[in-house]
This record gives structure tokens, C-alpha cells and sequence, in this order.
């Protein structure tokens, strides 16, 4: 039988618990703008009921605890959609940097300078002129200076290239303590979560570290196992420990033939890197494939130039009518012994004019054959089975594709990141609106118990009057 | 259904991006390329080396032919004087040999016809800028110098026989030059230098061996045709060089406007977008207005 004390019982129940509920409502909207902050609703349970003479009385509502609205699938889809975006990220950024030192020449004279297509075709062109009239000096002389703008323009856009790269190696190297401090930070907060709630959602410390992991994974490719006691592992992409329960490895770099290697322990980790994702692995790209490959190209073509060139103004005779020898070559490009280095190191050793061989060997001083044999060379097949012409044209070709397509790569993985964010701040967010319909009902519904309160109060009142309507009010 | 409650921040990524368009249209129409960085069209960057070479290549023939003719029409006047003098020695020649002269006359046209050699030699020896152009490829120094030791004279060629050729930019090879040797000291009977020094000294004394004459005159003859056939080697050069120029030119043409299709901005198309850009930041704008504006909340009808 239910009785007037136990009724009033489960209303004092139902008025605390719907003071909890307010409580977690008025968090949520304090919250609305905190990144990470996951939404949490009240769990509402009911009372164990009690049986008195075999029927059962229902003892109302216990609020039991705020539950974090999470799904660790999504957030984790979330977290390798986001380092993919960084690294892509951080590869375009390079990139763009990288293809600013390849504007397309616009044709016009102004924008000439600078480009070093143009100033494969002058050179050359300054050959075919002075077939016209080899024994000019002003042609002559303008051998020599498109030759120097050549090798200036090749010369300094390797430079540019090679300060890029230990700008990017300086970044890289800088995400390093970034990456340690947020692997240690999430080694404490697993620590914590493990001890006070292995086994349900740790609330706000589990809000932390998804903030921590998602940091993490823009910085670095990582991946997320989930240990027993809701505790997290988290290797590399390529599987390397970075941190196991409440133990972290710290990532370490040192430098290896010039550029920063990263370790975790004593293990080289670098190549694995690369590919891995998060920022730092687009600037790794960027460092190790992206900016070589670029150099390499234009050192391929300041070698072949330099060379070729060298060889074919060594065989004729100069305007005082000498032919080069071994230990006075007449040579118009510094002379590269190898390929690698060759672009950065390009420049004009010839200082007169009149040491251009426009004569064929044996011939006269005014003879222009090879001259003829040296503008033809802009036509012959010189750098690798192209010509030089051919061959920058297709460099910038390629240079173009492959930062179009990071571009494009990067603004899908964007829009993927987008769509997965929508997805998660609908589920996680907080939506005022909600929490305004939730304030209302909860305070309604305190009301009520208010109300049945009250009323169960004047019950009481007649039930201990009973015979003296008086007694008590 | 649970709705994203950032939304307006998807919205102002995307204002962002609308106005990343504008400024990216706008760098468009007032530089007036369209291609701006190579990953913009990297097929048409490519392709745009490519045609600027041929222009560039185009460009710099034209002004070698301009250079060039010049030098070719100081060669072609010099051999037309050199007709004309090599004409008026054979009709002097000519009026010798008909025995009628007495011997003062025929000394007279001794020194006459070594007038003329004088002059001709100067001629062979024509420089254009500094470089003798009847040298071959000797040409800083005279390539013709006579020496008068023996009777008749003998003018020796101290050039050589390299003949300079221009490249068009299709490869086709254009003489440039007549080595002299080819001209004036062609081989046998056909030397002009040998026959008019023979003249010289055929008339010299005052007496006329007339076989001897004749035969020297009919050499100086052989010599003239053979003279205005290599005059015709260099008016072929200077037709080719302005062919070649002409046919360079409006090649060029058309290549700087393939490029300029290539790479130039289509300014309506591009200002139909940017417009479009214009109209879509706007409603942007308006819609970020209005969600922002305080009655759209629930707490506020409370």
C-alpha cells in the first residue's frame, strides 16, 4: 500500500533530480562555444520499485549522471580525414611557393625577366644573330649577356629552391616538441580516464583527449587503438609507438646529411614519415620529393647546357683565331663536373667577348659555321633526348599537374572533412534551441513536482486533522 | 533529426572561399592573363614556352635578315661597279686591237685598263663594317693585293673558300657570301684579275701582239659572264632573305596570337563570373544576417 510519506519521497526525489538536469542544461549552454566540448544529457532512472502485499509501487526518478554525446567511429573517421587534409595542406602551401618561382611569362617584354624559358631561346637566339655577323662585337657581346641572364635566372631559382627546403626541414623539425607535448598531454589524460572511469565515457577528460588526438593527427599520421579500460594506444601510420596507456615516446630529431631526420627511440623513422600524413608529413613531401625532384630537373638542364655548350664553342676558333686547349678551354658556362649541384652553381666564366668561337675549326675569323652548329643546338635533342626548350616546357607541365592535382586532392579531403565535422557537431554540438526546449521541459516538469508537492502537503494537513479541522494548516 | 548548430561557420567558409574567387577574377581582368601559375592550366603553361620560343626564335631572324641584307646589297653593288668597269675595259680593249690606234693611244689604254684593275681590286676588296666581304672567311684582312715584280702582274687572293650561311628558323640555309676566289680568280681562263693584268702588259709598250690581245680580251670576256653569274648567287641570298623574313613574320603573327588566345583572359567570360561571384557573396551575406539576428533563437521566446 503507497503511502502520503513515500509520495512525498518521490517528489523531494524528482525535484533534485530535475535541479541536475538544469544543472547539465545550463553547462551545455555555458559550453556551446567550447571546442571539443561534446553535449551531455541527464540519464534519468527509475527507482527500484517496492512490493507490499504482492503489488508493486513504482519510487519515482533518480538522475544518475550527465552521458557525453559521442561517436568514437566518427571521431576517429574524423581524425585520418583531417591529417590526410594537413598534409595535403601543408604539401600545397609548399608547392604554390615552389611553382612562384615558375610564373608563366605572360609574352610581354616586362614580364620576360625572370623566366627561364625565355632565357633559353635568348641565349640561343643571341647565337643565330651573330651568324649574321660573327666578328661584331655588340653580337658578341650579346652572347655573353644572355648567357649571364640564363645562368643568373637557373642559378638563383635553385638557391631559392635549396632556402625553401631548410625553411620546410626548420617547420618540420618544429612540429617535433608540438608532437611530444600533446603525446605526453594525452598519456596524463589516459592515465586519469583509466582510473576513474574504465569502464563508461570519461566525460570531460575523454572531451580532452579527442581534443588533444584531433590536434595530433593534424600534425602527424597517426593511428588509435583502443586498449582495455578505456585507455588508447596510438602508433604512426606506418606503425611506430608513440604512446601505449600512460607512457609516451618522444619523438626526437637530429640531423642526417644536412636535413633533419625524426626518431622514436633509436629508430630512423623519416621515410616513414613522409607518407605517414598530418602537416608534418606534407612538409616532409614537400622536402624530400617535391623540391629534389624540382632541382634535380633544373640541374639536368643547366648541365647539359653547360656542357654542351662548352663542347661546342671549345672546337672552333675564336675571333683572334684560336681553338681551345686542355689547359685553356674556351669555355662560356662554368663547367659542372657532376649533375646534382649543377643548377645552383651555374655561371658565365667567360669575360671576352672574343673568345666566342663563331668560327668552324681551321676557318677564318669571320667564318660563322659554328656558330650555325651552336644556335642549332636550341633544335638538337641535348637534355635527356630533348631539347632544352622541349625540356623545360615539359618540366613546368608536370610542375603545374602535380600542384593541380594536390589542389584538387586537398579540396576534396577538405570537403570530406567538412561533411564528417557537420556529421559530428550534429550528433556533439550544442544546439541552444535544444537546450531552450530542454530548460523548458525540465522546469516544467520541477513545477509539476512543486506543484504535487504542495498538493500532497495539504493531503497531509487534512489527514492529521482528521476530527480537528483546525489542529493544522 | 539533430542539425549541425555551426552551420554558420560552413557558411563563412564559404563567403571565404567567394571572395577568394573575386579577388582570383580580379587579378584576372586587370592583368589581363588568365594563367597566372602554372597549376592554374599546366598544359597550356607548357604549350606556352613552347610557342614563345618560336616567336622569340621568329623574332631574332628577322632582325639577323635585316642585318644581313645590308651586307648583301653592299656585295651586289659592289660586283654590279665591277661589270661596268670589267664592260668599259673590253670595249677599250677592243678598239686597241683593231690595229688602227698608234702607239701613244695604246699606252694611253694600258694605263686606262690599269685604272680600272686598280679599281677593281678596290672593289674585290669592298669591307661592310670592318669585315672584308670577298674574303671568305679571312675577312680582316684585304683579301686581294697585286704585285707588279713580273710582267704581266700578278694580284694573289689571300682569302680562303668558306662561304657563311644564315639558318632560317625551318633550317633552310641561306648564302651569305661569295668567297672572292670564286669571282674574281676563278679558275683557268676565266680569271678577271689575270686577264686584265695581261691586258696591262700587252699594251704597255705601245705595240700590239693582236693574237695575243685578242685571245686576252676574249679571257676577259669569259671572266665578265662568269662575274655576273656569281652576281646572281647573291641576289638569290637577298630574294631568300626576304622571303624567308617574310614568310618568318607572318608566321610570327599568327603564333603570338595563338598565344595570346592561349594565355589571355577572356575578359566577358571572366567578368560574367566575377559577377556571379559578386551576387552569390551577397545572398551569403544575407543569409548570415539574418540566421545571426537575435530572434532566430529559442531562448529569446521564453
Amino acid at each position: 500500500m503507497g503511502t502520503i510519506n513515500s509520495a512525498l519521497s518521490i517528489m523531494s526525489q524528482a525535484l533534485n533530480a530535475d535541479q541536475e538536469a538544469l544543472n547539465i542544461v545550463a553547462n551545455n549552454v555555458a559550453n556551446a562555444n567550447t571546442p571539443g566540448y561534446t553535449i551531455e544529457s541527464p540519464t534519468w532512472q527509475e527507482n527500484q520499485p517496492i512490493t507490499i502485499s504482492g503489488v508493486s509501487y513504482g519510487q519515482g526518478v533518480t538522475e544518475t549522471g550527465a552521458t557525453s554525446e559521442r561517436d568514437r567511429v566518427l571521431e576517429s573517421r574524423l581524425d585520418q580525414q583531417q591529417q590526410m587534409a594537413a598534409a595535403s595542406g601543408s604539401r600545397l602551401t609548399s608547392l604554390n611557393t615552389l611553382q612562384a618561382l615558375f610564373t608563366p611569362d605572360s609574352g610581354s617584354s616586362s614580364s620576360t625577366a625572370g623566366d627561364i624559358g625565355s632565357d633559353i631561346t635568348g641565349f640561343f637566339n643571341s647565337f643565330s644573330s651573330l651568324e649574321a655577323n660573327p666578328t661584331n662585337n655588340a653580337l658578341r657581346q650579346n652572347v655573353l649577356s644572355t648567357a649571364g641572364t640564363l645562368a643568373g635566372d637557373i642559378s638563383n631559382a635553385a638557391a631559392s629552391l635549396n632556402s625553401q627546403r631548410s625553411a620546410l626541414d626548420q617547420e618540420a623539425a618544429g612540429v617535433t616538441s608540438q608532437v611530444n607535448s600533446l603525446t605526453s598531454a594525452i598519456a596524463q589524460l589516459n592515465q586519469q580516464i583509466q582510473t576513474t572511469s574504465p569502464n563508461g565515457d570519461a566525460g570531460t577528460l575523454e572531451d580532452q583527449r579527442q581534443q588533444d588526438l584531433s590536434q595530433l593527427s593534424q600534425l602527424i599520421g597517426i593511428n588509435q587503438i583502443t586498449t582495455e579500460n578505456n585507455g588508447l594506444s596510438i602508433t604512426t601510420t606506418s606503425g611506430q609507438l608513440l604512446l601505449s596507456g600512460g607512457t609516451s615516446f618522444q619523438l626526437t630529431n637530429g640531423t642526417v646529411n644536412g636535413v633533419t631526420d625524426f626518431f622514436l627511440g633509436n629508430t630512423n623513422v623519416t621515410s616513414q614519415l613522409v607518407s605517414g600524413g598530418g602537416s608534418l608529413g606534407g612538409y616532409l613531401t614537400a622536402r624530400d620529393q617535391d623540391i629534389p625532384g624540382a632541382l634535380n630537373s633544373l640541374d639536368q638542364l643547366a648541365y647539359s647546357i653547360s656542357t654542351t655548350v662548352n663542347a661546342q664553342n671549345n672546337s672552333g676558333t675564336d675571333l683572334a683565331g684560336n681553338t681551345g686547349t686542355t689547359s685553356d678551354p674556351l669555355y662560356i658556362f662554368n663547367q659542372p663536373a657532376l649533375v646534382a649541384g649543377s643548377a645552383a652553381g651555374m655561371s658565365v666564366v667567360m669575360t671576352d667577348p672574343n673568345r666566342i668561337a663563331a668560327a668552324g675549326a681551321g676557318d677564318g675569323t669571320g667564318d660563322n659555321s659554328n656558330a650555325t652548329a651552336m644556335a642549332a643546338l636550341a633544335n638538337q635533342s641535348i637534355v635527356n633526348g630533348q631539347t632544352p626548350t622541349n625540356y623545360y616546357s615539359n618540366f613546368v607541365t608536370t610542375l603545374g599537374s602535380t600542384v593541380s592535382s594536390v589542389q584538387t586532392e586537398n579540396t576534396a579531403q577538405n570537403a570530406s572533412v567538412t561533411q564528417l565535422q557537420t556529421q559530428n557537431n550534429a550528433l556533439s554540438g550544442v544546439n541552444l534551441n535544444d537546450e531552450a526546449s530542454a530548460m523548458t521541459t525540465f522546469e516544467r516538469s520541477y513545477q509539476a513536482a512543486s506543484q504535487v508537492f504542495t498538493m500532497l502537503n495539504t493531503i497531509m494537513a487534512s489527514a492529521l486533522n482528521i476530527g480537528d479541522q483546525t489542529a493544522v494548516s | 533529426m539533430r542539425v549541425d548548430p555551426f552551420y554558420i561557420s560552413n557558411l563563412v567558409g564559404s563567403l571565404d572561399q567567394t571572395q577568394a574567387t573575386e579577388q582570383q577574377l580580379s587579378s584576372e581582368l586587370s592583368s589581363g592573363v588568365r594563367v597566372t601559375s602554372l597549376s592554374q592550366d599546366p598544359v597550356a603553361s607548357g604549350e606556352n614556352v613552347l610557342l614563345l620560343n618560336q616567336i622569340q626564335q621568329d623574332d631574332t631572324f628577322t632582325q639577323s635578315a635585316n642585318l644581313v641584307t645590308g651586307q648583301l646589297q653592299v656585295a651586289d653593288s659592289a660586283l654590279g661597279s665591277v661589270v661596268s668597269q670589267l664592260t668599259q675595259a673590253i670595249s677599250l680593249a677592243t678598239s686597241a686591237n683593231n690595229g688602227t690606234m698608234n702607239s701613244s693611244n695604246v699606252k694611253s689604254i694600258s694605263s686606262q685598263i690599269s685604272g680600272i684593275l686598280d679599281e677593281v681590286t678596290s672593289l674585290a676588296n669592298t669591307s661592310y663594317q670592318g669585315q672584308y666581304i670577298f674574303a671568305g672567311g679571312q675577312t680582316s684582312t684585304a683579301p686581294f693585293s697585286t704585285s707588279t715584280a713580273t710582267s704581266p702582274a700578278v694580284t694573289t687572293y689571300h682569302g680562303d673558300s668558306s662561304v657563311n650561311y644564315l639558318q632560317t628558323p625551318n633550317g633552310q640555309k641561306i648564302q651569305l657570301n661569295v668567297p672572292g676566289s670564286q669571282i674574281f680568280t676563278g679558275s683557268g681562263t676565266s680569271s678577271v684579275f689575270g686577264a686584265l693584268n695581261a691586258l696591262v702588259a700587252d699594251y704597255s709598250s705601245g705595240t700590239v701582239d693582236t693574237n695575243q690581245a685578242v685571245s686576252d680580251t676574249t679571257a676577259l670576256s669569259t671572266a665578265l659572264n662568269y662575274v655576273s653569274q656569281q652576281r646572281v648567287a647573291i641576289d638569290n641570298s637577298m630574294t631568300q632573305v626576304t622571303a624567308a623574313s617574310d614568310a618568318v613574320s607572318s608566321v610570327q603573327t599568327q603564333l603570338t596570337t595563338a598565344q595570346t588566345n592561349l594565355m589571355q583572359a577572356d575578359i566577358p567570360a571572366i567578368s560574367t563570373q566575377l559577377s556571379l561571384a559578386k551576387t552569390q557573396q551577397t545572398a551569403l551575406i544575407s543569409v548570415i544576417a539574418q540566421l545571426n539576428s537575435s530572434s532566430s533563437d529559442l531562448f529569446n521566446k521564453l
